[in-house]
């Protein structure tokens, strides 16, 4: 035996291994991994502190503007969608970027601690990675351990880059700083929590994701139901891990003892999860799967059949968030209709301006759907894509499946969801409207005005399969319409954009529904070019390679 | 005897890599065809040329009497294929993955369905997502096997199969054969190969460098023969067509060209033949033949320059 081998046999016996064996190690490595992923979430946080500050003085540049903007939110649907609404009394910008923006930061620091555990734990071992890394010197809890450690440093990291931007680059008070940028990564490691024991429930990443998704989603809608009912939140409020940053209340209140709530629940589900993984094999998952049919029916057995069934969750998720969206948009209505008058000019230009403020504000909703179908649609076409670069279009194509037939009827399926999507949110925008204002003709009015824009997002969708025939690599570069469109029709007038710049984007020729009347030439026009656009797209796939590895 | 697979110079690249370098190809109606090469010689892009799913640069390529890639869906109805790294919807069970390729090519026959599954021995009603690298394949071979086709066009499908499940594919392609169907097997496993092919191809580098029966190919190669003799044999090493002549534990070992057999072993009699093994070469060997310098190089880069 070599004097090496014996001084390493010494030294194994020397440090015998812990559960948590190996942490050290894994916490570089997983810094190591998410190198580019860690520092684009954290900045995206300090980025949109700095959106913020330099956007809201050219939104709402008067103390009285920010009055009327204040007074929006604190309407009780206003305060359904940002919060408890604290300090809109008597708002300065301090408080209105805090409390009226507050949520959408603890949203993403939430989703950015899901994703993070979720990809670090259930993902290594649904692939199987892990069992290579606890093959070796580490331990038994490592891995989480590891996790958890990478979580809690990733949100004080964004917690700092908040703080050091609201103090540094807004110049906002450094105690309400402190506070709001504390809430946030608390935020975080609250919902890292949860997700240490949804990834111990599931064998799959994405069912873990989901089902922490799910809890984040649950949150939001006590958060919103408690908050609804009165300033400040009401005891429904407290329920909710969503509300307890906004309950420290920055800039008014700066109380600390909310994010208490915040950290216990950490700490509890994090022990909850550490206690679940611990009794359990690797690999295996507190709920069982389920098996599935053991045939499949006729209906499958057909290319439209298929794409239906692949496409089918997309849909009915997309359908089910635009249905709450639209709601959500239409009953705001009314609060619009009370704001009239007191709100900062900018709303008055992108509704329309005029005296028909509440047409104006529909319009826009409806062409706002449209941009979210249109990216419904990039996405779906991305999803076409991955299945040619994942390998499970070549065995379909090696069947009497032709490549016109296969795009088809994926196509076919994507521009039916487009319709019945729009149809959809327009609908249930009527039935908000409706509500608050009593009018019954918004339902009709709406459902017609959203079908109206469908034409536009076929547009996006022809585009997109354009980019898929000649240049697939490319159909990300789609989502450059759905932005170009978004940010003319939003910020055109503000930015000064030229008119004829701004008749380029495909959501700019129809109708403004329902302020203006229907007009059957643009709907033409842009359904042939759709379908123009469409067709060298299908030419170009027939003729191209396909990708495969 | 119809060819249902034929190509001539075919040529595809990939930007500058050169992946189908002139390549001639027959497969006749009714036999199993072994196509060997290492990874990389070309043979998924041949098959995917085959599908219409590539379209070739240049040369001539005839699948029954059609044009791969004028004619692709036609010419799909009559064949079933079988990816060397199949890829499942992760949301659909292997059953219905099972099915639907099945019934895409145009119906099956549901009994030999469940009776594949039986002697696959997979659970269909498992998601894709749940399955290992082997139990898709199974799902892929399963699906083919009990469609009604008269081509299989199969990239290496046992890659991660057991060496029981091995047994059951081999018994498969032998009924395969018995009911007349034609099929083109590519593979790197050799001895699956030697047990099922009826003629064989071999790829290197994009062209086929040797076709035929094994019969036909051994002909042209050396014969291996080990013998224990009385007195030294070491003459023998003067003789034409004698090679890599070596002792071996009192034995000797050589090999001998293919023609030059008979009197090679008429010089060995008189020498008080002990014992004597010849065996003609294993496929092994054949492929060692067109890949051995290359092997040399990569294992021993001086050895290989040097000769």
């Amino acid at each position: 035996m070599t004097t090496a081998t014996v001084e390493r046999a010494a030294t194994a016996t020397a440090t015998s291994g812990s559960r948590f064996t190996g942490v050290g190690t894994l916490v570089r490595f997983l810094l190591r991994r998410d190198r580019i992923k860690l520092p684009a979430w954290t900045g995206g946080l300090g980025l949109f502190v700095l959106y913020l500050a330099a956007a809201l003085p050219n939104f709402a540049g008067t103390e009285e503007d920010l009055r009327g903007a204040a007074q929006l939110f604190n309407d009780p649907v206003g305060r359904l969608m940002i919060g408890p609404g604290y300090g809109f009394d008597d708002p300065t910008f301090e408080r209105f970027v805090a409390n009226g923006y507050g949520l959408y930061f603890a949203l993403l620091a939430a989703l950015m601690s899901i994703l993070l555990v979720v990809r670090h734990t259930r993902l290594e071992e649904q692939t199987g990675r892990a069992e290579l890394v606890r093959a070796d010197r580490v331990g038994r809890s490592a891995p989480l351990t590891a996790t958890v450690l990478v979580a809690v440093i990733t949100n004080v990291v964004g917690g700092l880059l908040v703080f050091v931007m609201l103090v540094g680059y807004a110049g906002f008070a450094v105690q309400g700083s402190l506070v709001f940028a504390a809430a946030i990564a608390a935020t975080g490691l609250a919902f890292a929590g949860v997700t240490t024991i949804t990834v111990q429930l599931s064998q799959y990443a994405r069912a873990a994701a989901g089902m922490a998704g799910g809890a984040l989603g649950l949150a939001y809608l006590l958060r919103a139901g408690g908050d609804m009912g009165a300033q400040g939140g009401t005891g429904l409020s407290w329920t909710s891990p969503l509300a307890w940053p906004q309950q420290t209340a920055p800039f008014v209140l700066d109380r600390w003892w909310p994010l208490a709530l915040s950290l216990g629940f950490a700490v509890v589900t994090t022990a909850t999860g550490f206690v679940l993984s611990e009794r359990r094999d690797l690999g295996a998952s507190w709920l069982a799967t389920r098996p599935g049919s053991a045939e499949g029916t006729e209906s499958l057995g057909t290319p439209l059949g298929l794409a239906l069934r692949l496409q089918r969750s997309g849909i009915l998720g997309w359908g089910i968030s635009l249905a709450i969206g639209g709601l959500a948009f239409g009953a705001y209505a009314d609060a619009m209709l009370d704001a009239f008058g007191e709100l900062p000019d900018v709303y008055a230009e992108l509704f329309g301006g005029g005296d028909q403020l509440l047409a104006g504000y529909l319009a826009y909703m409806a062409v706002f759907m449209a941009y979210l179908v249109a990216a419904f649609a990039v996405t779906a076409v991305q999803g076409l894509r991955s299945e040619e670069t994942g390998g499970r279009l070549e065995p379909v194509l090696a069947t009497p499946v032709g490549r016109w037939t296969w795009l088809g009827s994926n196509l076919a399926v994507i521009a039916g969801a487009v319709v019945v999507m729009m149809a959809v949110a327009g609908f249930f925008s009527g039935v908000g409207a409706a509500l608050v204002t009593g009018d019954v003709r918004h339902l009709w009015e709406l459902t017609v005005a959203h079908l109206n824009q469908v034409p536009a997002v076929w547009v996006v969708l022809a585009m997109a399969t354009l980019l898929f025939g000649v240049l697939p690599r490319a159909v990300p570069a789609a989502w450059a319409l759905v932005a170009f469109g978004l940010i003319a029709g939003t910020f055109g007038p503000l930015l000064d954009l030229p008119e004829a710049v701004l008749d380029l984007s495909p959501f700019a020729p129809a109708a403004a529904m329902p302020l203006e009347g229907f007009r059957f030439a643009p709907v033409l026009v842009l359904t042939l070019l759709a379908a123009g656009i469409a067709a060298v797209g299908f030419l170009a796939f027939r003729r191209r390679d396909l990708d495969l590895t | 005897m119809t060819d249902v697979i034929a190509t001539s110079g075919l040529v595809k690249t990939f930007g500058k890599t050169v992946a189908l370098d002139g390549l001639d190809l027959g497969v006749a109606a009714g036999e199993v065809h072994g196509f060997l090469g290492p990874n990389g010689a070309g043979k998924s892009t041949t098959i995917r040329v085959l599908l219409g799913l590539l379209r070739a640069d240049a040369g001539d390529v005839r699948l029954f009497d059609g044009d791969p890639w004028r004619d692709a869906v036609d010419l799909h109805r009559r064949l079933a294929y079988v990816p060397g790294d199949v890829e499942l919807w992760p949301n659909l069970t292997g059953g219905e993955a099972i099915d639907l390729f099945a019934r895409l090519r145009g119906g099956f026959d549901q009994r030999r369905r469940d009776e594949l599954c039986e002697r696959f021995d997979l659970d269909p009603t498992k998601k894709g997502r749940t399955y290992s690298k082997g139990n898709r394949q199974k799902v892929a071979l399963i699906s083919a096997l009990a469609s009604d086709v008269e081509l299989l066009l199969l990239d290496e499908p046992t890659a991660g199969l057991d060496p029981l499940m091995e047994a059951v594919f081999q018994d498969c392609i032998r009924e395969v054969r018995e009911a007349g169907r034609t099929v083109l097997l590519s593979s790197h496993i050799l001895a699956q190969v030697e047990v099922l092919a009826d003629r064989i191809s071999i790829i290197r580098h994009g062209r086929i460098v040797e076709s035929g029966s094994l019969a036909e190919l051994r002909h042209l190669h050396r014969i291996t023969i080990t013998a224990e003799t009385t007195q030294s044999a070491d003459a023998l090493t003067d003789l034409p067509g004698v090679h890599a002549f070596e002792h071996i534990d009192g034995q000797v070992r050589f090999e001998v060209d293919g023609d030059r057999v008979d009197e090679t072993v008429r010089a060995l009699a008189p020498l008080g033949v002990r014992s004597l093994v010849a065996h003609p070469p294993t496929l092994e060997q054949l492929l060692m033949r067109h890949y051995g310098d290359e092997l040399a190089a990569r294992t021993n880069p001086r050895n290989g320059a040097g000769r």
